[in-house]
């Protein structure tokens, strides 16, 4: 395909463009329509990308580099697009998802239909704007344009608490916002670059790198301020909370792709830009990951009465893989990190989804008061329990090659830490299984049977189907084929970050 | 076509089968049982062909490469493979025909029947692997289909509880197996079996014994040896079939067939641990057996104490037998095991689709103490039946009878002590396999239900007679063709006076338990050792039950009140009081914060932006 102009571009603007388009005021009818393809294009345009990355011409890495000046040339602050093989994968992610959370959006029976729209669109196109960016600037902008429609959304269309969770979110995330802010622009002033270009600040800090105690702080700053925009324990309890309240095509967009931006950021710019910055934090982080993200938030993953919530501690628990990752400081560790970011983007786009479709037939959250509802929706079912597995690392879908990488990865920087991460997987099947038995499973409960009473549940209908399917079909298509996006990933890796590819060594392995 | 691409065939002919039937044919039972069982039709005739006829090869492909690592999809297709290839396609399709009838009226027959194709892709991935991590990757799934199956009548809610039981303690298995592979991997350097198996024997390196064990967790779980045997009893929920495919014929033997593919990783201390879990679980598992009232749950029990003969016969390696000319026979664990699987195979399989008959005749009735009688009513049942019991019991010539000496003879030659305790056992597996027979098929009919009882029609009981006759036969050796003879050739035999005692004490322990129970048991309502000695009742049934009640008290007392602390810590702590907390201080320091904690989000964007627009007149030199 060949296009007037750059994909990446295009794929940001084309969003902005339906959604300033809905803004000018146009007619209920036409919005629909227009909305389509403010979804479809970013998508369509991410897979085109795709296929072509491989052939596609490179510099320093990145496909379809282009700058656009921004009248901002003094600062150092351009718009630089480009994707390479680290930020391919997640552009792809974020086309999959806004895709498939804005069909959702679009046969919902939203309230301001219009408006959420538009919101949803901006946000898409903040998505799709972070990981074609290579500039911090708008890496960072981009995040931020997709950040505050979150909160307005979560303000006016939020289930109950929304008031509370809005607040909780804003607090939480604007923190972790602020303390990364400070964070790159520490960098950009001690760089000395006076650019924003990732490419310039790589050249002049692989060149002049900075001091070995500057590095430890400066990616400690980073580390937590990004650490809280991914729900690192203890600073977590936004997300459940957030997630619980949010609409359904908001917390898919904002748990599937946007809460990636954090690791993304770590992986991109922290990782090769602070080299030596890593290594200090690895096993503190690892602790806080190991122990809180996927022991504790685990365990209280097993404790949840409400599905909402209980995806939501569930996402929670595998950041904890993803940091787990990050710790081990290794090319595998992060290359498992994109994995894994594929894979639980789409999974937990698509649990929220179902919880949705679940709610609307149960009327409520609450697992215990639903039971049995296989028999009246068993297409739902399906869906639901083929989410579930493939949240919980059944191989076949995309999370398994992002765990199992992880995995193998830790085990050189702890075996301990390799024996408490695997033991999530138990974990996980846990609350998994559990809350797929407690829906769809067993004979209805008294609450549910006097609903059904008045509302006879359908099954799936096609408007939920077809965004589900969107989401079912990447995920098992990442997961039979994983060399997809792991081949242009296994190019971008970050090998200047200290450890050399986790080659088995029978010397280097043991260190029980 | 290149054996590597039939190959390639049979693992992807049952999962195209069961993505179209998901797509496709979901509310189709009749088109949807019929494209599985040809699909099962198909993998047979494959699998026999590459069994018999085809070579022996390698063949793999990336599948996926990062940083270092590459995990690759291949096949390693020797005699052992190729005798299991050929063990569950054979089964498989006896399976899916006898389905045809058994779930004839059921409502969900296409997820059924789905739900058995994707089994056999699992399945046959298994066993074709050739690395660790691809066998780990199939392990899984045949752990998810047994799920699927398990929880096919997910309604009840036994069934639901059961499939999601089965499926977390096999991953608490998994657990150990996963870090056993990535151990192999960091510290061989490879997960090929192939590979691992050139490279020279490392007893001495540091953790040779920690990988075998570790990577026997997984076998532990998949074939249910103790402790964690709990699923295996209530994963009879599953409608019969399912039990004779997967939870008796060849999923549970996977395990057994994961040890025999890694036998060059294993040391002694392993092989002792490993011999010792198999010799325990035989025992346990047998006298649960003897107080089981449901027809499923005997065999369900039975099937645990075979898999324990497998996994100690596995464990008690390989031995050198002295011949009368000086030279030696190979006497191997691993032929041992991999025969009496085989055999095992057909006769429970055989037992399992009698009991479905059984229970299909008697309008779904499992409770041995309300049928009797059914000797007369169904005929054909009886016969294949009585064959499948005689084999399981070891009557001479029939197929247990060869396999069970094959791992006495070792036993003895190697173990005296697990020679005696498996003897035991073998009193015991005569014992209640005779009860049960008895009591299902003689004396007077006690409810209506099984005076009612009649045959199921063709699809049932011809692939009774087919696995009947293999239990006849499958313990001959010689009429195994050639293509097996990399397994079956190292099978013990003993020799001499040895030969002499283990065939004296097999012929015992089938007269003393058979005839024990003959003579004990009444074939009537009420259970013989019940009424005569409770106490002893009382304790077997307290037996069967202290695993499951400790786990149920672990789960309940422990890790449920763990889960329900934590979670009460994390919303009044964190959230209450660090958010509250943050709020309150923002609040005191007024400025844009404030706005938040009065609720108006809106304002955020307004301050932000404020920010951009003073930022953007600043840099471009305006202000």
């Amino acid at each position: 395909m060949h296009l007037p102009c750059n994909p990446l571009l295009l794929a940001i603007a084309a969003p902005l463009a339906v959604a300033l388009a809905i803004a000018l005021g146009l007619p209920k009818r036409w919005s629909v329509r227009l909305a389509y393809a403010g979804f479809a294009a970013p998508l369509l345009l991410a897979l085109d990308v795709w296929w072509h990355f491989n052939a596609a011409p490179k510099a320093d890495g990145y496909a379809y580099l282009a700058r656009y000046s921004t009248g901002l040339d003094g600062l150092g602050i351009g718009l630089v697009l480009g994707v390479n093989g680290i930020a391919l994968p997640l552009f792809v992610l974020a086309g999959i998802v806004g895709f498939a959370a804005g069909l959702y959006a679009l046969q919902s029976a939203a309230e301001r239909l219009k408006l959420y729209l538009m919101l949803l669109l901006v946000m898409q196109a903040g998505l799709m704007g972070i990981f074609a960016s290579v500039d911090v600037f708008f890496l960072y902008f981009f995040h931020e344009l997709a950040l505050i429609p979150t909160f307005i959304m979560v303000g006016i269309w939020g289930g109950r608490d929304r008031n509370y969770a809005a607040m909780t979110m804003t607090i939480y995330l604007t923190v972790g916002a602020m303390l990364s802010l400070l964070g790159l622009i520490a960098l950009y002033v001690k760089s000395g670059a006076h650019s924003f270009d990732l490419i310039a600040l790589r050249s002049t800090l692989a060149a002049q790198p900075l001091g070995a105690v500057a590095q430890k702080h400066l990616f400690g700053l980073l580390l937590f301020g990004f650490g809280i925009l991914v729900s690192l324990w203890p600073l977590h309890s936004w997300a459940p909370l957030g997630y619980g309240a949010a609409p359904s095509s908001a917390a898919m967009l904002h748990a599937g792709v946007l809460k990636k931006f954090g690791l993304y950021a770590l992986i991109q710019v922290a990782l090769p830009l602070l080299p030596a910055g890593a290594a200090p934090w690895g096993h503190a982080l690892a602790v806080l990951a190991g122990f809180g993200n996927v022991l504790i938030i685990g365990l209280i993953t097993i404790a949840q009465r409400d599905l909402k919530q209980m995806v939501g501690y569930s996402s929670v628990m595998h950041m904890g893989y993803a940091f787990l990752g990050l710790a081990c400081g290794s090319a595998l560790g992060v290359g498992g990190v994109v994995l894994l970011m594929v894979g639980h983007g789409l999974s937990v786009s698509l649990l929220f989804l179902l919880a949705t479709s679940v709610h609307q037939r149960t009327r409520t959250f609450a697992m215990d008061e639903m039971g049995g509802l296989g028999r009246p929706a068993p297409v739902l079912a399906a869906f639901f329990v083929a989410a579930t597995f493939a949240s919980i690392g059944l191989p076949g879908f995309a999370n398994f090659w992002g765990e199992l990488t992880i995995f193998i990865a830790l085990w050189s920087f702890s075996p301990w830490f390799t024996v408490l991460a695997v033991s999530g997987v138990v974990i996980s099947a846990v609350y998994g299984l559990r809350a797929a038995a407690r829906v769809f499973f067993g004979p209805p409960s008294e609450a549910f049977v006097l609903v059904t009473a008045q509302h006879p549940p359908a099954d799936l209908s096609w408007g939920e189907r077809a965004p589900a399917l969107v989401l079912l079909a990447a995920l098992l298509f990442i997961g039979l084929w994983p060399r997809s996006i792991a081949r242009p990933l296994d190019g971008a890796l970050p090998t200047s970050a200290a450890v050399a590819a986790a080659a088995p060594a029978a010397d280097a392995a043991v260190r029980l | 076509m290149a054996p590597s691409h039939l190959a390639f065939l049979v693992l992807a002919v049952p999962a195209a089968s069961a993505g179209f039937i998901a797509l496709f044919l979901r509310r189709r039972g009749g088109p949807a049982s019929a494209l599985s069982v040809l699909a099962a039709v198909a993998v047979a005739a494959g699998a026999g062909w590459l069994a018999l006829h085809g070579p022996r090869f390698e063949a793999s492909r990336e599948w996926l490469r990062l940083a270092g690592l590459t995990v690759s999809f291949g096949f390693n297709f020797d005699d052992l493979a190729a005798l299991m290839l050929a063990i569950v396609g054979l089964v498989g399709l006896c399976v899916h025909v006898f389905s045809l009838g058994y779930m004839r009226d059921d409502e969900a027959r296409a997820r059924y029947f789905g739900g058995l194709s994707i089994f056999m892709f699992s399945m046959i991935g298994v066993v074709l692997a050739d690395n660790l991590f691809m066998m780990f990757i199939f392990w899984e799934l045949v752990g998810f289909s047994s799920w699927l199956l398990i929880n096919h009548w997910y309604e009840r809610p036994a069934a639901a509880e059961a499939a999601k039981k089965a499926f977390i303690v096999n991953r608490v298995g998994d657990f150990g197996f996963l870090l056993g592979i990535i151990l192999c991997y960091h510290l061989r350097g490879t997960v090929n079996l192939s590979d691992l198996a050139a490279q020279a024997s490392s007893g001495t390196a540091p953790y040779s014994t920690a990988i075998p064990l570790l990577l026997f967790c997984g076998a532990i779980g998949k074939s249910a040896q103790l402790p964690l045997q709990v699923w295996l009893p209530d994963a009879m929920e599953g409608p019969s079939p399912v039990s004779a495919l997967i939870h008796a014929a060849t999923m549970v033997a996977a395990g057994i067939y994961m040890l025999c593919r890694i036998e060059v990783l294993m040391v002694n201390p392993a092989l002792t641990v490993i011999m010792w879990v198999g010799t325990a679980t035989a025992l346990y598992a047998a006298l649960c057996a003897i107080g089981q009232r449901d027809i499923k749950k005997v065999l369900a029990y039975s099937t645990l104490s075979q898999l324990g003969y497998m996994v100690a016969a596995f464990g008690m390696g390989t031995y050198f037998q002295p011949q009368a000319d000086g030279s030696y026979h190979t006497a191997s664990g691993v032929s041992a095991a991999m025969f009496h699987l085989t055999t095992h195979a057909c006769f429970k399989a055989l037992l399992f689709l009698g009991a479905g008959s059984v229970i299909y005749g008697c309008h779904h009735e499992q409770d041995i103490f309300r049928m009797g009688g059914l000797a007369g009513r169904m005929k054909l049942t009886f016969a294949t039946f009585t064959i499948g019991v005689a084999a399981i019991i070891g009557f001479p010539f029939l197929a247990g009878f060869f396999s069970k000496d094959a791992i006495l003879a070792l036993a003895f030659a190697s173990n005296r002590a697990v020679f005696a305790v498996l003897a035991l056992t073998a009193i015991l597996t005569a014992f209640y396999m005779v009860r049960l027979w008895k009591i299902v098929f003689f004396g007077a009919t006690r409810s209506e239900a099984a005076a009612r009882a009649h045959e199921g029609g063709g699809v049932l009981t011809g692939p009774l007679v087919v696995l009947a006759a293999l239990s006849l036969v499958a313990g001959w050796r010689r009429l195994y063709p050639a293509a097996f003879a990399g397994i079956l050739a190292n099978v013990p035999e003993a020799e001499g006076r040895a030969h002499g005692i283990v065939l004296g004490v097999s012929l015992a322990v089938l007269l003393i338990g058979a005839g024990a129970s003959w003579a004990f048991y009444a074939a009537s309502g009420t259970d013989e050792l019940e009424r005569r000695a409770p106490g002893l009742f009382r304790g077997l049934a307290a037996l069967q039950q202290c695993f499951d009640r400790f786990y149920a008290w672990y789960v309940a007392k422990v890790q449920q009140r763990a889960a329900m602390a934590l979670n009460f810590l994390d919303v009044i702590g964190l959230s209450g009081l660090v958010v509250r907390g943050t709020a309150g201080l923002a609040g005191l320091a007024g400025l844009g914060l404030r706005a938040l904690h009065v609720g108006r989000i809106n304002a955020y964007v307004y301050w932000f932006l404020a920010g951009v627009a003073v930022l953007w007149l600043f840099a471009a030199g305006i202000l």
